[in-house]
């Protein structure tokens, strides 16, 4: 399964495509079976400029109910620092965060579909 | 310290205002990400992992107390309460919103900061020795010469778009405190048997994936003639080097591929056709610059304070005395190093109540300055020995009384995974862990100095390759590992640190970290540090113990 992922143009932070929108809340992040959905939703993104950047497709898995992202880096992404944990998404502690935590040795760092470098 | 003139602070109100408009159109849809992206990198601004992420230069890592607190209003205002010194003296925000950019350099600007050349193929901002102007085993402040190079290469159209970005660093001191051989250029100003100053002038040092130490060009450049002989370098540089390939790009390549013979030919070539009356300074504007590094008078002081010595009774004060309070150039003084690595905190880290309080302490008691270490710790240069017991009970509170100078809880880490998007692996929590473990003062002033140095990935931001200890963390089938080498400094031995052995998990680490510890202890001669140990043995007796334990 894939997400698509960006971040704010205007604030940076990191958002989630939620069917058409973008959403900060990784749990609201659309998920996408077919590669084609996720690309043509990649192509969608691309055509809103203003309301985000480097938008690009990252893997997930279920994890015991949960999705998370299969990269390390696209969890730090979607939790926040590991060394200030009040600080970032995970500063909400939800369901999330501790599935997040949860999964921390499932994690790889391929989960990062055509990885642009910026 | 050295206050901008009118032409100064013309640039970075001009520089602000442009920035303003550039972000409104990039906000307005009026240009394309890839149009503003090189603006606003031209500004510092960077797009990290969370957030935009600021860097600020800090030139010679020298602050006066409105700016330190002005960095401090900015954290609180428009971050999240903290910033983070870098390796480069710099300070790092990353938690910034591109909406308030403008506003923050607008208020940088109000007290001569700018994030101008922190990002990009250009000179950037040049780092000196922390204890300029107040160390004893200095014959110069070599503030005036990072005065003199900051007027010149800042917005200097030829070096604007250089193959690679492009560092320098300087000492004035016995000492080498700035790493200056690791850099692209590295500078050591010494006075000659008859009295002149010169620069002896290392080029083609660098860290990263290809990593060098500078090798001398020139013995003895008479101090004058610095900008004009940096033109030749940075026009041959500019001339010659790769631009096809970004792992070829810095000067170090270049300097290995010709030789240092033929580059220093080249050089020398090029510094022959430069009509040096027209880039080196005159003396009249030396003497101007030197005049803003004068220091305050001191006012002359007993050479030994009877209220220092008494506080020497509470052994946590003694032994702050021994980690953190330096030798001055004028008695009854003291340098004073502020740590910002509390065992368990981040390496660099200062919040904008810590960045306060150092400016209300440098106000009161160290001649309104501070200074930046690039081992991402600060300095007050210029105390009273009396005043020394006030400042460590007003720091001790506030988290800032450490006593742990380059000792094995004085780590150097990058912001690596947790913020950074070029990094591979994480490397505050590996210096979290690393401290905790060597958290006891009296063990690790025991185990004596010892550098380690964490880098998130190859680009060495924080410099595991001149680590007695250096760590790199690296990418092995998707997970995060980190590899260890031994042996690097850089300072006067500089060297650069020798792989141990295979990469080995995070929780690895601190036992692996003990493990070297232990063995050293072992092998250890008399006044010998770690470093020095490593030295003699060579690496096997280390990488027994840790592979050996490892199995």
């Amino acid at each position: 399964m894939k997400m698509l992922t960006a971040n704010s143009l205007t604030t940076g932070e990191v958002v989630f495509w939620d069917h058409g929108q973008w959403s900060v809340r990784f749990a609201d992040g659309e998920r996408f079976e077919a590669d084609e959905a996720a690309d043509a939703a990649l192509a969608l993104a691309e055509t809103q400029p203003k309301i985000a950047v480097a938008a690009y497709l990252i893997d997930v898995e279920d994890n015991d109910g949960h999705w998370v992202p299969i990269a390390f880096r696209e969890r730090l992404r979607a939790l926040g620092p590991s060394n200030t944990p009040q600080h970032g998404k995970q500063a909400d502690g939800d369901a999330d965060v501790e599935a997040f935590q949860a999964s921390h040795s499932s994690a790889r760092s391929t989960g990062r579909v055509k990885l642009i470098k910026r | 310290m050295y206050r901008y003139d009118s032409l100064d602070k013309e640039m970075l109100t001009d520089r602000s205002n442009e920035f303003r408009h550039q972000a409104a159109r990039r906000l307005s849809g009026e240009i394309t990400e890839d149009q503003f992206k090189p603006l606003r990198l031209m500004n510092g601004l960077y797009l990290q992992l969370h957030a935009y992420m600021l860097r600020i230069a800090i030139p010679f890592g020298t602050l006066n107390t409105k700016q330190l607190r002005r960095l401090a209003w900015v954290a609180k205002t428009y971050d999240k309460g903290y910033g983070h010194f870098t390796t480069r003296t710099n300070l790092q925000l990353h938690w910034i919103k591109l909406r308030d950019a403008p506003d923050i350099l607008d208020a940088l600007a109000e007290v001569d900061l700018h994030a101008i050349q922190t990002s990009g193929n250009c000179i950037r901002n040049i780092t000196a020795d922390p204890y300029a102007g107040a160390t004893a085993d200095e014959i110069d402040d070599p503030r005036v010469w990072v005065e003199a190079m900051r007027q010149w290469s800042t917005n200097h159209p030829e070096y604007s778009y250089l193959p690679r970005k492009f560092k320098i660093a300087v000492t004035a001191a016995e000492k080498d405190r700035a790493a200056i051989r690791s850099y692209d250029v590295g500078l050591h100003l010494r006075r000659t048997r008859d009295g002149e100053l010169s620069f002896e002038v290392m080029v083609g040092g660098g860290q990263g994936r290809t990593p060098y130490l500078a090798k001398t060009i020139r013995e003895h450049l008479p101090a004058g003639r610095l900008l004009s002989y940096l033109d030749a370098v940075l026009r041959v540089y500019n001339r010659q080097s790769r631009r096809d390939n970004i792992h070829k790009q810095r000067i170090k390549i270049l300097v290995a591929t010709l030789g240092v013979e033929e580059f220093t030919r080249q050089v020398e070539a090029e510094w022959a056709l430069i009509e040096g009356a027209d880039i080196d300074l005159p003396d009249t504007e030396l003497a101007r610059i030197r005049a803003a590094f004068m220091p305050c008078a001191f006012d002359p002081q007993p050479a030994s304070s009877p209220v220092f010595e008494a506080a020497k009774a509470d052994p946590e004060f003694a032994r702050f005395t021994r980690r953190n309070v330096h030798p001055h150039k004028v008695p009854g003084y003291a340098i004073v190093d502020i740590s910002l690595k509390v065992p368990g905190e981040t390496p660099g880290d200062a919040s904008s109540e810590q960045m306060d309080l150092v400016a209300d302490l440098a106000d009161a008691y160290s001649q309104g300055e501070v200074r930046i270490n690039y081992t991402q710790n600060l300095v007050l240069p210029h105390v009273k020995l009396a005043d020394v017991p006030a400042i460590y009970a007003a720091l001790k509170p506030a988290g800032l009384a450490t006593a742990n100078m380059d000792l094995i809880t004085d780590i150097i880490a990058c912001p690596g995974l947790d913020y950074c998007t070029l990094a591979n692996a994480r490397a505050i929590p590996v210096a979290q862990s690393i401290a905790k473990r060597f958290a006891d003062p009296e063990r690790a002033e025991q185990i004596g100095d010892l550098k380690i140095n964490i880098s998130g990935c190859i680009n060495a931001c924080g410099h595991h390759h001149l680590g007695a200890i250096g760590i790199l963390g690296v990418d092995k089938k998707g997970e995060e590992y980190y590899q260890l080498s031994l042996g690097g400094s850089g300072g006067d031995d500089a060297e650069l640190a020798k792989i141990l052995g295979p990469a080995m998990s995070g929780p690895a680490i601190p036992d692996a970290i003990e493990t070297l510890v232990e063995t050293y202890i072992v092998h250890r001669k008399d006044g010998e540090r770690f470093l020095d140990t490593v030295r003699r043995t060579g690496l096997q007796p280390f990488k027994e113990a840790v592979y050996a334990s490892a199995d």
